[in-house]
């Protein structure tokens, strides 16, 4: 975690187990989705079977829908193995997964002035 | 229209529309992008070594053995909450150049982006000027000024970077909370202004 010159006293956690949550993928199965896509846990009758924790934490959080990276940051989980899980998630038909709003099709004046309201309250 | 009391169209379904936003912070290697994502962050930022594909990597890999080429690269991220349903995410972006395609993502759909930039290594931004001008995405040159006595002229940056007129260059310190919250105002004024 040093190499890059970052001063961190993080604990890195165990690398080699998190890769092997995604049998070493590093790509989410289906179509891409965005590190700020919004997950939002599907209705389904009964709990599945067959999952790992952390599926199960996932289906858990984003009953409130929640984008991608805070997914992430709530399970303290590397951003990409993230993306591979929910993609499972989402192959199982567990999560629909909705792509951002982009900036320029649907951020209206009023939302700039929400995030610079935002920003000045912090 | 707008009315009070209703905070957000709501679509079909009856939810909310839930939003979120990201802004890059970029620059070259060291500069202090980690600090400032660090600063601004209401969760404890995370800082990862992300698992990537072998996209923009490996092409001299002549061993025919494996063809799947995994490597890692630190990506910082922050977040901050606007309203319940919009959140602002900052991404520092991987300072090497192998992993342009990973900006690629990041910048798409994202209100803007913040270069930082160090005056005593000025040409380490030019790559990130380059490429969002190319891209046309609204960004700040925001230089952080390491050594707090010394008085950086906006002008002779701007110069040196060969900005347009339009692009603000603000000056920074990126340990500083209120300093980086007027990096990103400045950013969302200008992004705002530029639609």
């Amino acid at each position: 975690m040093e190499r890059d010159g970052a001063v961190t006293d993080e604990d890195p956690g165990p690398l080699v187990r998190l890769y092997g949550l995604t049998g070493g993928r590093a790509r989410p199965p289906g179509e891409a989705f965005d590190l700020v896509a919004i997950v939002t846990t599907a209705k389904m009758p009964f709990e599945p079977s067959g999952l790992n924790p952390e599926h199960h934490s996932m289906l858990s959080i984003c009953r409130k829908p929640t984008p991608v990276a805070d997914v992430a940051a709530q399970l303290g989980l590397p951003l990409n193995i993230t993306r591979v899980l929910l993609g499972d998630l989402r192959r199982e038909g567990l999560v629909i997964i909705d792509p951002p709003q982009t900036a320029d099709q649907t951020i209206d004046e009023r939302t700039y002035r929400d995030v610079l309201h935002g920003i000045r309250r912090l | 229209m707008e009315y009070a009391g209703f905070d957000r169209p709501r679509p079909p379904g009856g939810t909310l529309t839930t939003t979120a936003l990201k802004i890059l912070v970029a620059g070259g290697f060291g500069v202090g992008k980690t600090t400032m994502v660090g600063t601004i962050s209401e969760i404890r930022p995370l800082h990862t070594e992300e698992l990537l594909s072998d996209r923009g990597v490996g092409i001299d890999d002549i061993s025919g053995v494996e063809t799947k080429v995994t490597t890692t690269v630190a990506l910082d991220f922050g977040r901050i909450t606007i309203r319940d349903d919009l959140w602002l995410y900052l991404f520092g972006t991987p300072g090497q150049d192998r992993f342009w395609f990973m900006w690629d993502e990041l910048a798409l759909g994202a209100l803007g982006a913040v270069v930082l930039a160090d005056t005593r290594r000025l040409q380490d931004s030019f790559p990130a000027v380059d490429y969002f001008e190319q891209l046309k995405l609204p960004f700040v040159v925001a230089v952080n000024c390491f050594d707090g006595a010394r008085r950086h002229d906006p002008d002779k940056v701007r110069r040196a970077v060969g900005l347009d007129g339009t692009t603000p260059v603000v000056m920074c310190d990126a340990r500083n909370r209120a300093s980086v919250k007027d990096v990103l105002t400045t950013l969302v004024t200008h992004a705002m202004n530029r639609r």
